[in-house]
Order: C-alpha cells, then structure tokens, then sequence
C-alpha cells in the first residue's frame, strides 16, 4: 500500500497530517502505518528532542542579545518539520541543508557548542561534514540543492543505497539553483529527498511572494512526486520523509516534501518581524504550535507526567548550560589561521604571504 | 604499460582527449560531465569515444544548466568523485560563476580542510576563431584573482596532455583553458611520460631563449609571440619568449629570472587591458626587478571593450605585428606610442 | 560576590546605540541568568535585554527614556563567587555583531626594530681619487638561455639613475655600486663623473715618460670630441669686428641702479648677439639628424665651462627669452655652479648652440669643435684694444676676434658667414638692435 503511494505518476497527494493540533492521533492510513512503531516511548522521546531544540534556540537568541554570537537564526515553530525528518534518516545518509536547520544538525550528532562556532565568527563551519554526514549550513540561498543532487549521483555511481537530503526554504525556491537541482534530480533519477520548509516567510517577503501556487504543486512540473505535510505534526513528516527515504532507496528517484509551518520567531536577531507581520498570525500559528500539540497527546496518555516533564526541562537546562559554558570558553583561532586551508596543496602565494604576516606582527611583540 | 615511453603526433583536442582517457583509466573516481560530453563527444570532439568506453554514468551528458553541472559536480566531491566538468565555451561560464566562487574555491578552507574539491573545470577559451557572440571571452583573470582556485592554460599538444593530467590528479578545483584556436595544431605528445617532482601546471616554460626582451604569453598566443620573435630576430633583436602555462598561481621565479637577464617585460594577453593578468604580471615583475628595468613594462592586450564581432575580431586580438609593436616600445625603438607622453 | 557590569551589545549589524525603552528590574531584585532585564529600542526593532548573570542587581546605570552608545555599562549585578575577579576594568562582552567596530586608539604597541642603519657607507670626498674610478671588476655576462646564478649579470639601479647614466655616458658596468647588494646610486654616478682627472692619481710608465690616466669627465669629453670632429664636416670663419660701442655700452648700463649687481660682462653681450642673430636668421640653430636637419625654435645656449674636473659646457635653455639682465645672471650662475661641480644632469644637455670664451686665455681665436651634435659653435677671443680704422682715421679701439665653427651638412659657407656678421654687427653697433 505504501509503496503504491508514491509510485503513482508523479502528482500532488493532499496534505498529510497525522497529530493534529488537539493532540488526536489518527493511526489509519498508509502514512500512519509508516509511523506504526512510533508508540508513546519514542513520542515522548521526539518531544524530549523538541524542547531540547528550541531550548537550544532560546539560549543562543539570549547569547545574541548579550554579546557572544553576532547573531542566530532561530528555528522556533519549526521544531517538528526538523525533528521529525532528521530522526526518519539512516547514519550514513547525507544531509545539505541552510544555515536554519540546527535541529537537523543536533540530531546528526553536532555538539552544541559546535552549533554556534559559525555565528560566534570564530571559522565559517563547526563541525566536519564527513563525520556528522552533514555539510556546513549553506549561506547561499538554495545552492544546497545542487550539492545534494550531485551527492545523490555519486551514490548512484558507488551503487550505495545511502540517500542525500536537502533542506531549503519557500523563498530558496525562487533561486534558479533549485530549479536545476530538480532538473538533474529527475533526468538521473537521483535518490535524493528535496524537504522545503515552507515557513510562510523570505525575511519580510511572505511566500505568495515566490509562488503563486503551492510550492509543491512546482515538483510535479519537474517530473517528480510531491507531498505537502503538516510542518508542525512531528508523526507526518516522519511519515513522509521515511516514504521518501525508501522510494529512493528503491531507486525510484527523488521527491519533494512541502512542509508547511511557520517561522514563528525573526528572521536573525537582527530582524523585526513586527514591521511586517501582523499579530494575529502569530496568535493563530501558536495554536497550531508542534510541541504543544505532543505534549497534550502525551498527557492524555498517561506519559508526559511531572516526573516525564521533569526529566525532559533538566535535559534542556543541560544543554542549554553546555551551549552558554562552550560559547563563553570557545577560542579564537590565532592570525595565521587565514591562511589555512585555502589550498589542499602548498601554494606560494599563500606560503609568501604568510610569511608576510608573521614578519609584520612580530614587529609588535 | 610500463617501460619504454611511447609518443604520438596529436592535434591538442586529441591530446586533451587521450589525457582524460589516460586519466579515467587510472583512477576510477574520475567522471567526465558538461553537455554534449558524452554521445556526441563534445562539440570539439575534445570528449570524444570516452562514453563508449567508460558508460554514460562516467561520462554524463548533463541538463544544460552551467549552475547546475558545477552544484551537482560539487556534490559528487563530497561522494569521492574526481569531476572534470566542461563549460562549453568561456561565455557560457557566467551562470556557474557563483558555485566556482561561492562553493568551489571555499569549501576546503570553510571545512577547515575536512572536504577537498578536486575539480577540474575545462574551458574551450579564448578568441581568433571568428565567433559569434560570447564564443570568444577571456574571463581567466576572474578567477586568478579567486583564491581558493588554480587556473592554467595551455599552447601546445604535448602541455595539453600533460597538465589536464596533474590538474585531475591535484586535490585541488583547477580551471582548464583550452584556447580554441590552438584545438587542431599537432605536436609531438609523450604518453607516457612519469610526473616529475615538478608539475608543469605550477610552472611557467622559457619556449624560445633570448637575451634582448621578454615577452610573455599564454594560450593561444604564444605561438602568435613565437612567429613575432622569429621576424624580431631579422631586425637583431634576440626576444625571449615564455609560456606562463600557470595563471595562478604565476610562477614569478622563471619570469623574474629573464627580466633579471633582458632588463625589459612584454606581456600579451587577450583579455582586456584593466585589471587582466598583464597588470599583475607587470606589478609583481617592477617590485621584483626595479633595479634591473631599462624600460617599463608593456602590456599588449585586448582593448577594455566587450569582446568584438568576428569581423572586427582581428583588430582587438594583438597580433604578430602588434606584439612587435609592444617590442619595440620596451626596446625604446620607434613605435606607435612613442608620442603618447608617457 | 563580585560587581559584574553588562555592557549594550550590538544589538543587530552594525548597530551604534540603543535606546532603553524601559527596566523590568530594580537595585536589590535577585534576577537569574537570561532574565528579562529591560526593553531596549534599536533603529531596527524592540528588543528584550536578557540578562547574562544571576544575582542581584545592585545599580541600573541608565534610566529609562536614554539613548546609550553599545559599549556602555547599563547594569551592575552582584553575582557569586569570583571575589574581586571582576572589575570595571574587565573587558566588555565579546562585542562580535557584525557592522562596524570604531577603534579610537590604535592598537599598535611601539615597533622595535634593531639599530642598525640602512643607509650606504659614506661616501669618499670628491677629492680622493682613483680607485673608485676603476673599472669596476668586469660583471659576469651570463649565457642567455641559462638561468642566471646568484649575483645578477646586469648591474643594479633605478630607472632614474639608469637614465642618468645614459645622459652622462656612463656605462653602468663601469660603476662600483655603494647601495644595497650592489646597487648603484645616483651619488654613485656622480661620483664617477666627478672624479679627478689630473696626474697626480695614478703614474706609472719609466723614467721617458709619464703615463697619466684619463678617466672621468676628460674621457668623456675626449670621445665627444672624437664624435664631433669625425662626423660632422667642419668649417671655420673668422671676423674681427671693433666692438667698442658694445663695452662703452655695457659700462653706462652697469651704472644704471637695475644692473646694480649684476656683472654685465662682454660674454653676456656675445651671448645677447648670438641670440638675437640666431632668431633673426636660424638656419644654424640646428642638428644634422638621420632623417633630415632638426631646426630648434629656441636658443639653447651652450657656454663651454673650463672646471677643475675638465671641460663642461652647461647649457642655459631658451636664452633668446632673456633679457640682457637675466642672460647675464644665467651666465654667472652657469659659470659658478659648472666650477663648483653642482651643475645638475638636466643643464647638460639639449644644447642648440654654443659659446665658448677663449678670450680668458689670451688668444685671440681658433677652431672649435662643435659640441654635442650641434651645428654652430662661437669661439670669443680677447677683447683688445687694437689701432683700428675710425672715422676716417686710426684710433685705439676695442677689438675682438670672433670665430664661427659650422656643420657643413646643416649650413653652407654663405649662411655661416652670414650668421658671424649679424653678430659681429650687433656687437659693433648694439643700437641696431633697437631698429630690427
């Protein structure tokens, strides 16, 4: 049956949703079968990672706001739409991603600290991709795509069955990279996973800005299935992303996720949503909140109990004291470290010029 | 094949073609992509037969999206792969000029070293064929001022066999220019030739001795400066000719070592006269051999214009006669400037 | 406990200064870590302070309502443990937002460098002689296709020394270079011009005779004599002309408050008369060049200089735009700074015609050689008084022997001779210039 799902000529399925913001599970259905082994264990461990990921948030926006990061991107509503697909992926999948999916990152293994290494400025990545199979969060809106298509490709060539993934937002979908990357993506039939974020916001420009129909409607033109999920239903994306994952497997080729959530905090700490959004968005998206809605399921349960709640605010308290002690404590690296790693080779132009610098600052010592 | 050195009279479209076949066959990660690579062989034949051997999954007829083979070519880095991606011609670089300098030239120092980018870019390049618009460009010094990347070019078969070589085995992403008008001049190629502990890609090459001038070319036009050289030496002037094979990094010693000797610099390139490789050639030789110049250097290029219809094309190129011009000028004989003042 | 101060961060790219919008604590509340602490309001939007220690706040530095610079302390906290670790002094919160940092003191701690000059050695005093105007030990030429050793074959100087070099014919090789690894600088050069030309340096030879080296500026002037005598065909004219209206002249005028100091000497006349003969009739105001005969629009005036170090002959350009005062300060200047050696590369050259005075050594005429590739040269003899034919009757009369040197391939016999009687006749009756 779900195997049939996505095997269909490439069209649009209706949006997938599983746990709705009243906390009801809908357990039929091809898609919740492919949620079938989550049960309330490893529900309350998905939200364990929620609250942990957006403690993450917090603690960094507050690390921002005195001093000791030049800034962050915070991924608050968005928890749901990272957790629930990082978790669907196998270890030696490979993740291409924007510089929002810290969640995915914390998933991949990425110590906290590590997280913040890019936005404390200290080097442009935190973490080495080969270990975590996750490639440094891309700046360059949407170019991501093209590397995860290529990835894919090599995985074809080494006839491996590990999967590339990218992350990328609604407004990464106007860049013509993604369009390309959808192009290679169908004419090879990649096994590659495109999962757009779809938080309804490009900075200031709200996303009938980049499409004036559903984004997912875009990858039926390319030739490749789409599914539009429930971003804040941690089970749908799951879902999906696992359906995905196996059609490419498969070797059926790749697919494209819409996952529609919302961007509930700023853009970066330097930007002022209320410029630009009115507040009864907001009101109406925190209905709609991924947590809130687990946390009730998990209630009504029996599961999430003060002992569960407990336990789960200390391990975000953790991490939290982890990011701020290993924010505080992370140094810098010394002048010379301009010159590293330009060239995987000796270069003598990097070799002069080093040379130069160290000649210039031992005038001062 | 091991032992005796073998050699063969090769146009350079063959012997960039036996390279790359010579390349795949010793590395398997080795894939070959652009458009019209494969079944047809690339519309200079510079690909030729390489599908037939390898597959069409080594040697990948990609959509036509420049942006899209550099992206996707950086990927397969990441899976292991050793890509050598085809622009189809240098005016058609331009769409894939963000993922070279964005991605390509930065994600070894942005992963502090974790991922290499061992890419190959080659390039048809350069004008003197009669094109039609954006066939013709010389957009090298783009790049050479890109760090993170190294450029070459190359003037003869037998270079052209051997650098494509060390450019794929380098670990690091290499801009190939192949100048068009130089595809079907043979030469005498070394096949087998073992690498030395010196690249010929890192060096420039003294192609024709001389004690009076110096006068440096790449690509296409080094055999433009030999034939200048040749009708110099009828007029007693000895004209060092050097290939600089290098764009970046430019190898000053071999450069410096000659104008140490001549006292006087001519560099000639295609390109546009602001801000091309002739103004870096020249500034690293004035503060490396002031004390030894009896002239200014002199840059022969391109006019600052874009480049021109074929019909007009062979009064922007410099030619023979212009490069003996240039000559001239640094040998403080008569010539076309001598009025400008300066 | 210890007194920790918060400093406002940049807030967002390059943000300056941030209003506080409003406290949301007070002196004496215990706040924990990542407390609201206050509201502040930035251009870009509102944002909340939220504090990086837990303790108790113990002052609010700003109130309400102000606008505050980032880098100013807005709250001190008492926080636990590190007694006296933290004081004012400590440095503000790593201040890394993007934008522009304003640095109003360098950074720059006092450089250190090693007392050693960089100058070249002094160098010896004109008057020491010789060994410096040796031959320098030959340069090692190295063969064009190979790389060239260590020591560079070709001698080391900036391209104005170079050009120097050339004007003064100097050949590099022949110079000791005093700068850095050999360099040859422009005192260098001078130094080789300018070195003393007299026997007393160097004799050798047996007890016939005495072998004197030549060098310098007398060997230079040796082979332009050879150049000029060699190639261009010379032809000498003669007149001896009664110049005594011109002295009697030139006496009045010294009289005259606006010539006071001024030494008005007859060679300034001659040189008065060249010029103006010259722009009358400039036909030898010329050069033989390959492709036809250059024809100068100005006067280059060239005066043959005798000067310890040999003869010079500096060069007062366009002298036709002189007047009598200023010719004769030219002269003067040119004459005293050619004996004291001073006279700059640029005065020695681009000479169109030359002047050369004889009359100081008593003679009365000669041939000369021309000088410099130019196509007339004056020689002035001595201005004697001499019986001579005036007015019908024999009288003492100041007479002066003029000889014309031309180049016969710029000038024939008639246009010399021409040229010598218009100054010869400027010079006997210098009140016909009031009439041309």
């Amino acid at each position: 049956m779900k195997a049939a799902l996505l095997d269909a000529v490439p069209g649009i399925t209706p949006f997938v949703g599983l746990l709705g913001p009243d906390g009801h599970r809908d357990t039929t259905g091809a898609f919740a079968d492919l949620v079938a082994d989550i049960g309330p264990a490893e529900l309350l461990g998905l939200y364990r990672d929620m609250v942990i990921i957006r403690r993450i948030d917090t603690e960094a926006t507050a690390l921002q706001r005195q001093g000791e990061l030049g800034l962050w991107p915070p991924l608050l509503g968005q928890e749901a739409a990272q957790i629930g697909s990082a978790r669907a992926l196998a270890p030696d999948d490979f993740v291409f991603s924007s510089y929002r999916e810290n969640g995915v990152a914390w998933v991949r293994g990425v110590a906290p600290t590590d997280l913040l290494v890019t936005w404390r400025g200290v080097a442009q990545s935190g973490w080495d991709p080969f270990i975590h199979r996750m490639a440094t969060p891309q700046v360059i809106i949407g170019a991501q795509t093209l590397h995860a298509t290529g990835y894919a490709l090599g995985m074809q060539l080494s006839k491996s069955d590990s999967v590339a993934v990218t992350y990328f937002g609604d407004g990464a979908t106007s860049e013509g990279d993604v369009s390309e990357a959808l192009v290679f993506a169908a004419s090879y039939a990649a096994p590659v996973v495109f999962i757009c974020q779809n938080n309804q916001w490009a900075i200031s420009e709200p996303v009938r800005v980049q499409s004036r129909s559903a984004i997912v409607d875009r990858a039926a033109g390319f030739g490749i299935p789409g599914i539009q999920v429930d971003g804040n239903d941690v089970l749908a994306v799951m879902a999906v992303t696992r359906a995905a994952l196996e059609r490419a497997r498969r070797g059926d080729g790749p697919t494209f996720i819409e996952a529609v959530t919302y961007r509930m905090g700023p853009h970066t700490t330097a930007d002022d949503p209320s410029r630009y959004r009115p507040p009864a968005d907001l009101e109406e998206w925190a209905a709609k909140d991924p947590l809130a809605r687990v946390a009730a399921h998990l209630r009504d349960a029996g599961v999430l109990d003060a002992a569960a709640e407990a336990e789960v605010t200390a391990a975000a308290d953790a991490v939290a004291a982890e990011l701020r002690a290993g924010c505080l404590a992370m140094p810098d690296l010394p002048p010379g470290a301009l010159f590293d790693h330009v060239y995987s080779e000796p270069h003598p132009r990097i070799d002069e010029q080093r040379a130069a610098q160290e000649a210039y600052l031992r005038m001062f010592s | 094949m091991t032992g005796a050195t073998s050699s063969a009279t090769l146009t350079m479209a063959s012997a960039i073609n036996a390279g790359l076949r010579r390349a795949m066959e010793d590395d398997d990660r080795v894939v070959v992509m652009g458009e019209d690579v494969g079944k047809l062989g690339g519309v200079y034949r510079v690909t030729q037969g390489l599908q037939e051997t390898f597959g069409d999954r080594r040697v990948m007829d990609t959509p036509l999206a420049e942006s899209g083979i550099l992206g996707t070519a950086i990927g397969l880095a990441f899976a292991g792969y050793r890509p050598v991606c085809e622009i189809q011609f240098d005016g058609f670089i331009y769409p894939a000029f963000d993922q070279i300098v964005s991605q390509v030239a930065r994600m070894h120092s942005r992963t502090r070293g974790a991922v290499k980018m061992p890419l190959t870019i080659r390039v048809p390049w350069a004008g003197g064929i009669g094109a039609a618009e954006h066939h013709s460009d010389s957009p090298e010094a783009l790049f050479t001022h890109t760090s993170g990347l190294r450029v070459v070019s190359v003037s003869d078969p037998a270079d052209a066999y051997a650098v494509i070589r060390e450019a794929i085995a380098s670990d690091d992403p290499v801009l190939y220019f192949e100048p068009k008008r130089r595809y079907h001049v043979k030469g005498e190629v070394e096949l087998d030739a073992a690498p030395g502990p010196v690249r010929a890609m890192d060096r420039a090459r003294v192609v024709a001795p001389g004690t009076d001038v110096t006068v440096v070319a790449y690509g296409g036009l080094v055999q433009t400066a030999l034939a200048a050289a040749t009708a110099a030496q009828t007029e007693g002037i000895s004209v060092e000719v050097i290939d600089l094979r290098s764009l970046s990094p430019i190898d000053f010693d071999t450069v410096v070592a000659s104008v140490e000797r001549t006292g006087r610099l001519v560099v000639v390139h295609e390109a546009s006269q602001t801000g091309g490789l002739g103004a870096e050639l020249c500034t690293a030789v004035t503060e490396r051999c002031f004390y030894s110049l009896e002239h200014a250097p002199v840059r022969v290029t391109g006019y600052d214009i874009p480049f021109p219809p074929a019909k007009l094309e062979k009064f922007h190129l410099p030619d023979m006669d212009r490069i003996l011009d240039g000559i001239d000028r640094a040998m403080d004989r008569p010539n076309s400037l001598q009025d400008r003042g300066w | 406990m210890a007194q920790r101060e918060f400093r406002l961060p940049d807030l967002g790219e390059g943000l300056t200064e941030s209003e506080i919008v409003a406290w949301k604590v007070a002196p004496g509340d215990r706040i924990e870590l990542n407390q609201v602490i206050a509201e502040v309001e930035t251009a870009k939007a509102v944002v909340d302070l939220p504090s990086p220690f837990a303790g108790i706040v113990a002052r609010l530095m700003v109130d309400a309502g102000v606008t505050v610079s980032v880098g100013d302390p807005i709250i001190s906290v008492e926080v636990a443990g590190e007694a006296g670790a933290e004081t004012a002094d400590a440095a503000p919160p790593n201040l890394v937002g993007y934008g522009a940092t304003t640095e109003s003191v360098s950074a720059r701690k006092p450089r250190r460098f090693a007392d050693t000059p960089v100058v070249s050695p002094v160098l010896a005093p004109a008057a020491e002689v010789a060994p410096a105007a040796e031959v320098a030990p030959a340069a090692e030429v190295a063969p064009a296709a190979e790389v060239a050793p260590a020591a560079p074959a070709r001698r080391r100087a900036a391209p104005p020394v170079r050009l120097l070099a050339r004007q003064l014919g100097i050949p590099l090789e022949t110079v000791e270079g005093t700068g850095d690894r050999g360099l040859i600088t422009r005192s260098d050069l001078e130094r080789v011009a300018g070195a003393a030309v007299d026997g007393s340096s160097r004799v050798a030879g047996d007890e016939e005779s005495t072998l004197i080296p030549v060098t310098g500026v007398r060997k230079l002037t040796a082979k332009a004599m050879v150049d000029s005598a060699f190639t261009s065909p010379h032809v000498t004219v003669f007149l001896q002309v009664d110049v005594t209206p011109t002295i009697e002249l030139l006496e009045r005028l010294r009289s005259q408050p606006r010539f006071r100091g001024s030494r008005l000497t007859f060679l300034t006349a001659v040189a008065r008369a060249v010029c103006i003969a010259l722009t009358a009739d400039p036909a030898v105001n010329s050069r033989w060049e390959e492709d036809g005969i250059r024809q100068f629009r100005h006067v280059n005036l060239g005066i043959a200089a005798a000067t310890p170090r040999g003869l010079l002959v500096p060069v007062i350009p366009a002298a036709d735009t002189l007047s009598l005062g200023e010719l004769d300060g030219a002269l003067s200047e040119l004459v005293q700074t050619a004996r004291a050696g001073t006279t700059p590369a640029a005065a020695m050259t681009g000479g169109t015609f030359t002047i050369t005075n004889v009359g100081v050594f008593g003679v009365e005429g000669g041939t000369p050689i021309l000088a410099d590739g130019q196509a007339g040269i004056l020689a002035v003899g001595v201005v004697a008084r001499r019986p001579w034919e005036f007015e019908g009757e024999v009288a003492l009369r100041s007479v002066v022997t003029l000889s014309l040197s031309f180049d016969h391939r710029v000038v024939d016999g008639a246009e010399g001779s021409r040229l010598l009687a218009a100054i010869a006749a400027l010079l006997a009756d210098p009140a016909s210039a009031f009439a041309s």
